[in-house]
């Protein structure tokens, strides 16, 4: 518990967290903005030649996707793409701020049980995950009832898989920071950590899902395209996506890869650890 | 050598005298000796350690002495659980240093200067350290007391200076106000008036009965502070033993440097004695300045200069450690 305590301390003795969080919140009203304007405009009010040219599958997900479950749990998760980003990033620099500044050989003098130093660090990231998300859904969830009642949707806030999606949000705000953490073990570099994790989380999802969908046509192996599930971004979409959209698995299959993400990343870190030299 | 052997195993039979009625509960030291056996480390292609035995008594202030890359890092962070040993152990009042069940109040280490988040304060790192070792908050400010930075208590760590950033790791160390002090280089950094201040500090400490290892390179600043010294080289054991019996065991034996204008004379008197000539005085061994004095009277020589030269501690350390490489 007081390891919890001084991890806290550390995060919040610093100038970064205030600077994610801000960010953070920042991005989540840019991101509101723009799943706002996508739902207007290619969901609720299509405009109708796109509807002529479309494929049915396609219109299929659109039109489950106009269900007010479906489209209150997309509302109010907006802002999980960057949220999950920044608590990844403070999970990172909890880990590699150690070795950056060369803590962790106090670190560990106070503490030699190294897999209580990674335990403490994973529960005060989760923390700061969690608060991230209740302050996100905060914004997020009267923005969202203003929102669907502008286009004369009733929202369905009380609805059991909203609930669930919400629930599940903030499952992932913890877990993102253990993922965070465990990179920042493999990749001690302060620099090196965050830029690599950055550029996996923003161009490498986007790659693996065009890659995905680009060889799922091309070969024609439907099942090919699930594949794409097994990025952590990804899978934490889906999880949070309330009802089941067509062509997509349900929203556990995204909440057991997420987890599973978490626990290897987790256990990998801690074993790195506990067996390394500090020097 | 075989003199310095034998000191060794002397002061491991002590050790282990004293462990019989030393009292233990639950890993919490109530005595301070550091006792290291067949300690090693191999990485790749270098025995960094190589089988080092030796122990540290309490009370005393022990100097840890070696050329660049003798091991002597290493084996401070060997002994306190950071790097692990490819053989031996390393104990800490009987204890290993992850069994201390409280380690911050049984060993306070500084290890290196710089060794804070650049944008957070001095007060609260220490504040940091106190939390994840369950002391109160108010001992980082009675540390910062202690080692005088007080005034620089809320300033970031990014503006100490490098003096300033080795009396923060000193109040790091001093915070669970522990029985033993380990410390590496510590007087790197510091100015002529730090390095005294920080000499006066370890020696009362260490005047409390606490145990106080220090490592460094700086023989005369150890010739000052330390009681007992450790040298190592090339990652084995070279000698150990109090300041003065090092010195008088390393069979540079002193000498008396005269200066007369009648050195035949004088010879003739002193007959026997060994003698050499350096830049027009005579060097003679075994002898004390008093015999000397009292061989001119009675040969009724004039004396012009008369100095007796000890080996000291940098003459030993350069004569034990010549031929093992620093650079392996």
């Amino acid at each position: 518990m007081r390891l919890v305590r001084s991890e806290f301390l550390k995060i919040r003795t610093t100038n970064v967290w205030w600077l994610f969080a801000l960010g953070a919140v920042g991005l989540l009203v840019v991101a509101f903005a723009i799943n706002a304007l996508n739902m207007h405009f290619g969901v609720l009010q299509p405009p109708v030649e796109a509807g002529q040219n479309m494929d049915p599958e396609q219109a299929a997900v659109l039109s489950a996707l106009a269900e007010p479950v479906a489209l209150t749990s997309y509302m109010v998760t907006s802002g999980q793409y960057f949220g999950l980003m920044f608590v990844m990033l403070l999970g990172i620099i909890t880990v590699t701020n150690e070795f950056h500044h060369q803590t962790a050989t106090t670190t560990f003098l106070a503490t030699p049980h190294r897999t209580s130093v990674i335990v403490a660090k994973a529960v005060a990231g989760g923390v700061f995950g969690i608060v991230l998300w209740l302050v996100t859904t905060a914004v997020t969830v009267p923005a969202t009832a203003i929102f669907l009642d502008a286009e004369g949707i009733t929202p369905a806030l009380g609805d059991g898989e909203v609930i669930r999606a919400v629930l599940l949000n903030g499952l992932a705000y913890a877990l993102w920071a253990l993922i965070g953490i465990g990179i920042g073990v493999l990749i001690r570099s302060q620099i090196g950590a965050t830029i690599t994790a950055m550029v996996v989380y923003t161009v490498g999802t986007a790659a693996v899902s065009i890659i995905v969908n680009v060889l799922t046509a091309w070969l024609n192996w439907e099942w090919l395209a699930n594949v794409q599930w097994a990025m952590p971004s990804l899978a934490s979409s889906l999880m949070t996506s309330g009802t089941s959209l067509p062509g997509q698995p349900d929203y556990w299959v995204g909440a057991l890869v997420l987890v599973g993400w978490a626990v290897v990343t987790g256990l990998v870190g801690t074993l790195l650890t506990r067996s390394r030299d500090v020097s | 050598m075989t003199a310095t052997g034998a000191m060794v195993t002397e002061i491991a039979m002590a050790g282990l005298a004293t462990t019989t009625h030393t009292v233990r509960m639950g890993n919490v030291i109530t005595d301070g000796e550091i006792v290291v056996s067949g300690l090693t480390k191999h990485y790749k292609q270098v025995k960094a350690v190589d089988g080092l035995s030796f122990a540290i008594k309490p009370g005393r202030v022990t100097g840890f002495l070696g050329p660049n890359g003798a091991g002597k890092t290493t084996t401070l962070r060997m002994i306190l659980n950071l790097v692990s040993p490819t053989a031996g152990t390393a104990t800490i009042g009987g204890s290993r240093y992850a069994d201390l069940a409280e380690p911050l109040r049984a060993v306070g280490a500084v290890l290196e200067a710089s060794s804070a988040h650049k944008g957070r304060t001095g007060r609260n790192h220490l504040r940091v350290i106190c939390a994840a070792a369950g002391l109160p908050a108010s001992r980082a400010d009675e540390a910062m007391e202690l080692v005088g930075l007080t005034p620089a208590a809320k300033r970031k760590f990014k503006g100490y200076s490098l003096g300033m950033r080795q009396r923060l790791g000193i109040a790091a160390a001093m915070l669970g106000d522990p029985r033993v002090l380990i410390l590496d280089e510590p007087a790197n950094g510091l100015d002529p008036e730090g390095i005294r201040w920080m000499r006066d500090l370890l020696q009362k400490l260490a005047g409390e009965g606490r145990t106080i290892l220090v490592s460094s390179h700086l023989l005369s600043e150890m010739e000052l502070l330390a009681d007992d010294v450790v040298i190592i080289a090339a990652g084995r054991l070279v000698a150990q033993g109090a300041v003065a019996d090092v010195i008088g065991n390393a069979g540079s034996a002193g000498t008396v440097r005269v200066r007369t204008p009648h050195p035949d004379t004088l010879l003739e008197a002193l007959a026997g004695v060994a003698s050499s000539r350096d830049d027009g005085a005579l060097v003679l061994t075994g002898v004390t300045a008093e015999q000397v004095g009292d061989a001119a009277l009675r040969a009724g020589v004039a004396i012009h200069g008369l100095v007796t030269e000890r080996p000291d501690l940098e003459r030993v350390f350069l004569d034990l450690t010549a031929g093992k490489e620093a650079i392996r």
